[in-house]
């Protein structure tokens, strides 16, 4: 007994040691985390051989360099819930086999009547499925992690669909595992033990059936999300094979869907319908609630007009300004007709008519400059409909070898047939 | 039928209403018998309610194809061929810009003055904005690269892909009109046989 007491206080003095080694060195244990090895500059002699020595580093090779163990890794990813690089571990046959030893071991003790021996037995035991069970929660919490995040922690589609294709892999050995746990075998081999089968029956049975339920839950939604991962692979794919089609041929029309007997779904658009409203005075009440609003308009405020603002020579000249404008308006639209009437019956390609060569030739007598700017201002305002039926066609050059400046001596007009 | 007044104005405007655009009017439409209410007033008017694949999208529908109604719609499907390529382009432009590998989805935040920092400092994404931004669909006037950006923002608000929640913040959410418009591109493939490939290829389907 003495013995036995004094085994477990020598396991604690030593773990509770070798557990401060992971505070006293968590700077340098953390680089190791993100690095590939353990920077050993700040370490001494000393530090470095207790921490081979509790197994947190190890050395792969005799004078390689220094690394974490796999489980103080393990032991971080989890604590920082760090999705890259978090492990499910679903070996659940070991485990089992555990039990099994132990439960054996503990009913041997009690038919023989070790006292001593049930309490640590019953611990062990507890430990194990404690720790089945925390296996199966914490694999389910890292499943939730890395679905709530949409597969956050990669960026790239392709590593997400990956990344989601293990999850659900992970998710199949973690329910083979659970298929192993046979609820049969654990009732004959725990007998009529009323605290086994407390443990292993009814509170196991309880835990395992909530992770079921929750790994099929995380199931679905994993498939929903690959499915979605995958819509959108599709659909970016889609768009991009598109656009490429459309610039290589790009006068491709596509058929009239709309004169079929069925038009899809898709292309049937009615146009709109504004559904306009005007007062009306043929219902007595909304005519006093009218008379209402027409007091509450608020009052124009009319200045008096000082004379000598607006002096009539200033309208003259103004409104020979607006005459001049009127007319080049009027030549220019000329312009646009005679194209139509010119270009109209060559359905094919046409070059256009120059605005200059019309200006020369129908001797009118706007400055060149203007004129052009005229013609371009007005395709500018046209409607886009009828913009679209024209093509204009700037004859412009560099202003200069290093000016970038487009300088426009002429532009065409032609018809879009 | 009263409490629908809004939305039935919405759809007769030629609205698309979808969850980012309207999410209680969206959800409304989604009940079976709200959508036969609407589809009988609609009657007279000679609509009806129709949605895409996805049923992410629901609009106004002619109920009789007549002669008027074809030469509308035909109209129209003109005007989409011919802002296809421009809007595609977008949809990539944005993607590109915002380094991602899935195409701008529902509900996405677009701000234009981050695509206007990720164009300055990257030559081919300006061209392409500058070539986008003159094409006539958006039909922007301007050299300035912001001015450029406003007004394709402007024009895709116009054409209900891009909804503006604040109108005096340049913040911008994307509408599921885009669903509908890819599933049209999807359509177009389909029934003209073009030699677009959606799916993976097979190579990498392998690796996985």
């Amino acid at each position: 007994m003495s013995e036995e007491h004094s085994l477990e206080s020598r396991l604690v003095a030593t773990g509770t040691e070798r557990l401060s080694l992971l505070g006293r060195y968590a700077d340098v244990l953390m680089q190791g985390y993100t690095r590939d090895e353990v920077p050993l500059e700040t370490l001494t002699e000393g530090a470095l051989r207790k921490l081979l020595a509790a197994r947190i580093v190890w050395r792969p090779d005799e004078h390689g360099a220094v690394k974490l163990t796999p489980k103080v890794r393990e032991l971080i990813a989890e604590m920082l819930a760090d999705e890259t690089r978090r492990h499910v571990n679903a070996d659940v046959g070991e485990t089992l086999e555990q039990i099994r030893n132990l439960v054996q071991s503990y009913r041997e003790a009690v038919s023989l009547g070790e006292h001593w021996q049930q309490g640590p037995l019953m611990l062990r035991l507890r430990q194990e499925v404690d720790d089945l069970n925390g296996r199966f929660a914490d694999a389910i919490d890292s499943l939730w992690q890395r679905l709530n995040s949409d597969f956050g922690f990669v960026s790239r589609l392709n590593d997400k669909i990956r990344e989601n294709d293990r999850a659900q892999k992970q998710i199949v050995r973690l329910l083979d595992g659970m298929a192993l746990i046979d609820f049969d075998e654990l009732i004959d081999l725990v007998g009529s033990d009323g605290a086994l089968r407390k443990l292993l029956i009814s509170q196991l049975q309880q835990q395992l059936s909530q992770h079921y339920t929750n790994l099929r839950e995380v199931q679905g939604r994993l498939i929903e999300l690959m499915a979605r991962f995958r819509q959108q692979q599709k659909q970016s794919r889609l768009v991009a094979g598109m656009a490429a089609f459309l610039r290589e041929h790009p006068g491709f029309v596509p058929g009239n869907y709309t004169r079929r007997s069925e038009v899809p779904e898709l292309f049937n658009h009615a146009s709109p319908l504004h559904a306009a409203a005007a007062p009306a005075l043929d219902h007595h009440r909304d005519a006093e609630v009218l008379t209402g609003l027409l007091h509450q308009l608020p009052v124009a405020v009319h200045r008096p007009e000082q004379a000598e603002v607006a002096g009539p020579a200033m309208v003259e000249a103004q409104s020979m300004v607006e005459a001049r404008q009127q007319a080049l308006k009027q030549d220019v639209e000329r312009f646009y007709l005679d194209v139509v009437d010119q270009q109209a019956p060559a359905a094919g390609a046409s070059s256009g008519t120059s605005a200059l060569a019309y200006l020369s030739e129908s001797e009118l007598e706007w400055d060149p400059e203007i004129w052009l700017f005229q013609v371009i201002a007005e395709y500018q305002g046209l409607p886009r409909e009828e913009q679209r039926a024209f093509r204009l066609i700037p004859d412009e050059s560099p202003a200069g070898p290093f000016n970038d400046v487009q300088l426009i001596h002429d532009v065409s007009l032609a018809l879009v047939v | 039928m009263i409490e629908h007044g809004p939305l039935l104005e919405r759809l007769l405007a030629g609205e698309f209403i979808c969850a980012v655009s309207d999410e209680s009017a969206f959800r409304k439409l989604q009940d079976e018998e709200v959508r036969e209410q609407i589809d009988i007033y609609l009657r007279p008017l000679n609509r009806r309610l129709a949605t895409n694949e996805d049923r992410s999208v629901h609009f106004l529908a002619w109920r009789q194809l007549n002669e008027d109604a074809r030469e509308q719609l035909s109209r129209q499907l003109g005007e989409t061929v011919n802002s296809l390529l421009p809007l595609l382009e977008w949809l990539q432009l944005v993607q590109e810009a915002l380094g991602q590998d899935s195409l701008a989805a529902p509900g996405d935040v677009l701000k234009p003055a981050e695509f206007s920092a990720k164009c300055e400092d990257n030559q081919s994404l300006r061209e392409r904005l500058e070539r986008l931004a003159t094409d006539p669909f958006f039909g922007s006037q301007s050299e300035q690269l912001d001015a450029q950006m406003k007004q394709v923002f402007k024009r895709l608000k116009e054409h209900g892909y891009l909804l503006q929640p604040h109108a005096d913040r340049q913040v911008f959410l994307v509408t599921a009109k885009i669903d509908y418009l890819v599933e049209l591109v999807r359509f177009i493939r389909d029934e003209e046989n073009l030699p677009v490939d959606d799916e993976a290829p097979a190579r990498q389907e392998t690796l996985l």
